[in-house]
């Protein structure tokens, strides 16, 4: 009898130590103009995460105008018609907070971590932004010079970083995700300063938006304090446009030589992925924990540990709202043929193509995914920045409390099933890394082969 | 009818006209909320552990934070042992393998560390069983296994390696040299020496010692309740055995009488790392230690908008950041701004850094200053309290500087409260533009005139040791490059035995990122000479030298050679390229002294046919040469290769070098040369390029 009920109890108390990651509570509703708002009370610190997430990146851009939406997160720093130039940063740091922003394929994110009392100047700082922009050629001059000197630094002097746009634009030929988000400087030098305004009007309109905040505010304050600041903000005119390109499967393996400023060779491949938010994506993302999550992974123990042939291996997929790219890469250790490492790197893909895992490491993987959900609501920034998110891509704020059963539905069957449906030869894209020492001129043949 | 119409139509309207916001200002921050440092709780195990629980349910995850609490510990000679023991500990113990303990960590989505001053483990709620056994296994039976310290010791020795060419790591070694002294543990050097001298015994002796209940804090932060703590800590921390936990006290380091330029030479420098430092008397918890955070947050640490970055790099554009920083410390604590500038303009840096010094003690900051400097402290001190293991941390400050219960709930306050009265007390009273060490790294040829008027020059070698220079003034007036040269040719055995070597091979090992490299050469006399690089039996680099022509494969592809590289390797290609000096072109100059691992070298620049230039150094004592330095393109931009000759053994009369540690940015390499032969046939298809 005491045996039944221990038995009993063990689906129980993993149900109970679900049930206590705690739920996020949060109020959503749309302003008359079709901003969204979500808002998370929490008044255990006295801080507050004001943010805003525009649903455009570099997907929505025009192919012979890359780089727009990036470059306008650089341009939305420089000033409105009420904040003179250069000052958003002094009125954040004056008040004692911090500010950032970041651009990717989907979309153009604003946050600012304030003291709590100074709610309204973050919300006074992105209406302004929302409303009236200063967009002039002062402003447009100043960006290009910053833009180019990001791109040198981040990706042109980086080794191996070129690897996004190599990938892209090979894995896709009608889809917008085959530029980065950077984009080209050509583009930007070309446009006219009327291109950034109908940029800006498009795309920048409260019904493309979502405010989040999250943190020590008084829920019916709070609105009070976003009617004030955003509910005179005009609806933007149109539709906003969204790309409805899709993308054609790929029929066969795509392989390429890349000369870098390297020293050590490197093998990256990208697999064609389901979009973020579907159950395959999940499975991919199982799938990717088991591959190479930490020390003890397969990928890592296999080939560093145990082989030795990489120095370095790593893979993700990369988080996209339309089927994007799982990325696989490796650098060999000194000496070892790069040929040598892709086949074992492959080796490895085709072994949890074949075989189930086992329950064990199932519960590994399992046991990750459940300590980083529940460890990634930690802080306001993060939850604001959350919601926003599972808002603007995947109609569901409320993702921040379920998405955990999606992970946890997945099936050693579903992880064996997406490896088998998307890691295969015909759906990739491969690149060998070389040092541009290496290059030869044109005519001599090498690695070419497949 | 029309009034009420009015009337009606104002009250409809009113709402809206009011909430007109004015948009053309910022609107003013609301009444600041008080900031409440959440609770703890806090209790002692008869075995001296001092536990703090922070109690927080947000989410299901719990973390173990065991703090030592004993003051830093002299390590002298062995200086290193102390952290290498911290990291020892997490590399297995005697039930679980490195891998094992790794794969138990990750199985359980989980963190483990270990260091010199504690263990921090985390994870869910439900995992913390596990997580107690993994971190009171890692706590209880650490392995010690030997092989682990020696990889732990070749990354250490990599790292001092590259630091010994890296001017910031020079800038802070002599700075603790001076500012704490020698004789002090936060002046203790970390060396190859010091490094060699660590045993496994060390290791083991400062856990044993420093390791117990009584010299440590527990703080458990997170989903967990006093009662489930208190249980949780008897099991696996009550038997746990108490020790004798030594106090050693130290001489409290003094500033110098006057302030004086402490100059680093480096011939090669571009740029000057300039430091002005000295020790403060500031505890922490100190009435003077909040009002010091204020002050030096205007002067030099609150990034872009302190006066040093808006002054040295916003208005005179000599660096891309300046900063300050002001310690408080138990033992003691230190003041210490640095800034990097180009050579020409590194007497004006010095004035425009020791002039802001000076302004801060002189001057009373203006109200908007302070204002800036206090949000930016208030905000960063909120937003910190976000995290549940600050209030931990803040306990254990309580408890280990006995301060008052309240000092963090006064924190904010008291920032608000500093005057700009204050912060001109508090400066004159901390900061010492006079008595303070100006600490110099870089090219003394050029620099060192211009920096006399600041104080008495004196120079310093790379480990702060005081030496005397001789510049090149100084320099005995019959010495010469020329006889360098000769000098080192007879150190080395003589031309008669130079030139009676016609060919030799040697087989050389080298480990690169945890690989094994063979390295075999080929050399037939004039200067022809070919340089094999394998890893796992595969040909990876090769260097070779026909005598006219030079080429570079790697990994099977010719790789482009420019001209700097081709003429010095040819000049590199004979036995002894200073014998031929004159034949390949070479111009030789005795630029001056300077150090080389504590021993005075003579510096002599060659230039070579095409303009290229590099340096070497020979020991005054022994003749022989010790370092070359070149300056390599890289993907990166201008590298500076150094390498350096040790062991010189004996082969037919002549010596050569056993050792060769190549230092080329981050990566460092020793090559050790396992066996030579000399005069032995070499086939000449050895060196053919095609």
């Amino acid at each position: 009898m005491q045996k039944i009920l221990a038995l009993l109890l063990i689906p129980l108390t993993f149900h109970v130590s679900l049930g206590q990651a705690r739920k996020i509570a949060f109020t959503e509703y749309d302003l008359d103009n079709g901003l969204h708002v979500i808002l998370h009370q929490d008044n255990t610190t006295p801080i507050v995460a004001v943010t805003v997430l525009y649903h455009v990146g570099s997907k929505n851009e025009d192919p012979n105008r890359t780089g727009f939406a990036h470059f306008f997160e650089h341009l939305l720093f420089e000033g409105t018609e009420n904040i003179p130039r250069g000052q958003i940063d002094k009125y954040i740091r004056n008040a004692g907070g911090t500010l950032n922003a970041y651009t990717t394929q989907d979309r153009t994110f604003y946050h600012e971590v304030l003291p709590s009392n100074q709610l309204a100047l973050g919300l006074w700082i992105e209406s302004e932004r929302m409303l009236h922009a200063k967009i002039d050629s002062v402003g447009v001059e100043t960006q290009r010079e910053v833009v180019k000197e990001e791109k040198r630094q981040r990706i042109d002097n980086q080794p191996y970083m070129s690897f996004q746009y190599e990938l892209f634009s090979r894995a896709f030929k009608e889809h917008p995700y085959r530029w980065i988000t950077i984009g080209s400087l050509e583009h930007l030098n070309e446009a006219t300063l009327d291109e950034f305004i109908d940029f800006y009007k498009t795309f920048y309109v409260p019904q493309n938006a979502t405010l989040s905040i999250a943190g020590d505010i008084d829920i019916n304050e709070a609105k009070r304090l976003v009617d004030l600041y955003f509910k005179d903000i005009p609806r933007g005119p149109g539709e906003v446009p969204r790309p409805t390109v899709v993308e054609p499967p790929q029929k066969q393996e795509i392989r390429d030589i890349v000369y870098d400023n390297i020293q050590l060779p490197a093998v990256f491949q990208g697999y064609h992925i389901p979009a973020d938010g579907t159950d395959e994506a999940y499975a991919v993302d199982m799938l990717n924990r088991l591959l190479s999550g930490g020390q003890s992974s397969r990928m890592y123990k296999a080939l560093v540990d145990e082989q030795k042939k990489a120095l370095a291996v790593q893979a993700f997929p990369y988080p996209l709202t339309d089927p994007g790219l799982y990325i696989v890469l490796a650098l060999p250790n000194v000496g070892v043929d790069i040929d040598d490492l892709e086949k074992a790197m492959d080796a490895e893909i085709e072994k949890v193509k074949q075989e189930l895992i086992s329950e064990s490491e199932f519960q590994k993987i399992r046991n990750q995914v459940e300590s980083q959900f529940v460890q990634q609501n930690s802080s306001m920034a993060g939850i604001a920045e959350r919601l926003a998110i599972y808002h603007a891509h995947f109609g569901d704020a409320n993702l921040i409390n379920t998405e955990i059963d999606r992970y946890l539905k997945v099936t050693r069957e579903d992880i064996r099933r997406v490896a088998q449906k998307y890691l295969t030869r015909e759906n990739r894209v491969v690149l060998h890394y070389l040092p541009k020492s290496a290059q030869r001129k044109p005519g001599t043949t090498q690695l070419e082969k497949e | 009818m029309k009034a009420y119409i009015v009337v009606l139509a104002l009250i409809l309207f009113a709402p809206t006209v009011y909430s007109q916001v004015d948009r053309t200002k910022a609107p003013e921050p609301g009444p600041a909320r008080e900031i409440e440092i959440g609770d703890y709780q806090t209790f002692t195990l008869k075995n001296g552990l001092q536990v703090f629980v922070v109690e927080n349910h947000k989410l299901p995850r719990v973390q173990f934070s065991l703090q030592l609490r004993h003051d830093a510990v002299y390590e002298g000679e062995k200086a290193g042992y102390v952290s290498m023991a911290g990291e020892l500990l997490g590399t297995g113990t005697t039930n679980r393998s490195k891998a094992q303990l790794d794969e138990e960590v990750d199985f359980i989505g989980a963190s483990l560390n270990t260091s010199a001053s504690g263990i921090f483990a985390s994870s869910l709620t439900k995992h913390t069983p596990k997580l107690l056994e993994l971190m009171t296994d890692v706590l209880y039976n650490p392995a010690f296994n030997p092989d682990e310290l020696e990889k732990i010791k070749t990354q250490t020795r990599s790292a001092i390696v590259a630091n010994k060419e890296d001017p910031q790591a020079i800038a802070s070694d002599v700075r603790n040299a001076l500012v704490y002294g020698k004789d002090h543990p936060y002046g203790d050097l970390v060396t190859e020496k010091t490094i060699d001298a660590i045993t496994l015994e060390d290791c083991k002796a400062y856990y044993q010692t420093y390791f117990r209940p009584n010299n440590a804090y527990l703080a458990i932060v997170g989903d967990i309740d006093l009662k489930t703590a208190k249980s949780l800590v008897n099991k696996h921390f009550g038997k746990w055995e108490k020790g004798t936990v030594p106090a050693p006290t130290y001489p409290t380091p003094q500033p110098p009488e006057k302030a004086f330029v402490a100059m680093v030479d480096r011939a090669s420098a571009v740029q000057s790392v300039i430091t002005v430092a000295h020790p403060v008397e500031l505890k922490p918890g100190s009435p003077d230690a909040i009002k010091a955070g204020v002050m030096n947050n205007i002067l030099g640490g609150g990034g872009l908008s302190s006066r040093l970055n808006q002054n040295l790099r916003e208005h005179k554009a000599f660096t891309y950041g300046a900063y300050s920083s002001l310690s408080s410390d138990k033992l003691i604590g230190s003041f210490n701004a640095q800034v990097s500038v180009r050579n020409e303009v590194t007497d004006s840096a010095v004035v425009e850094l020791l002039g802001e010094l000076r302004r801060i003690r002189d001057e009373r900051v203006d109200e908007a200053e302070l204002a800036s400097a206090k949000a930016h402290i208030s905000g960063s001190f909120g937003r910190s309290l976000e995290n549940p293991a600050t209030i931990a941390n803040f306990a254990i400050n309580t408890a280990k500087y006995n301060l008052p219960d309240d000092y963090y709930d006064n924190y904010v306050k008291n920032v608000a409260a500093v005057t700009p009265e204050e912060v001109q007390a508090v400066a004159q009273k901390l900061i010492h533009p006079d008595r303070a060490y100006i600490i110099l790294v870089g090219k003394a040829s050029e620099v060192a005139p211009g920096l006399k008027r600041f104080g008495e020059l004196k120079y310093f070698d790379i480990y702060g040791n005081p030496h005397t220079p001789a510049d090149k003034a100084s320099l005995p007036a019959d010495v010469t490059a020329e006889k360098v040269i000769t000098t080192y040719i007879e150190a080395l055995g003589g031309v008669k035995n130079i030139d009676a070597i016609k060919s030799a091979t040697t087989q050389n090992e080298a480990t690169i990122q945890g690989m094994q490299l063979n390295i075999q050469s080929f050399w037939s006399a004039p200067n022809k000479l070919a340089v094999e690089i394998s890893a796992n039996g595969q040909l990876f680099q090769k260097v070779t030298c026909d005598g006219e022509k030079v080429s570079l494969f790697v990994m099977g592809n010719a790789a482009p050679v420019d001209d700097a590289m081709r003429e010095q390797t040819l000049f590199d290609s004979y036995l002894v390229g200073e014998r031929w000096f004159k034949e390949a072109g070479v111009s030789l100059e005795l630029t001056g002294i300077e150090q080389v691992d504590g021993k005075d070298a003579y510096v002599v620049a060659y230039t070579y046919p095409s303009g290229s230039t590099s340096t070497a150094y020979f020991d005054k004592e022994t003749g022989l040469k010790v370092k070359t330095v070149k300056t390599m393109q890289s993907p990166m931009g201008e590298v500076m290769q150094t390498s350096t000759y040790s062991d010189y053994i004996e082969k037919a009369g002549v010596l050569f070098p056993q050792t060769v540690v190549q230092t080329a940015g981050p990566q460092t390499i020793t090559i050790k040369m396992t066996s030579m032969e000399v005069n032995v046939p070499v086939a000449d298809d050895k060196f053919v390029i095609n």
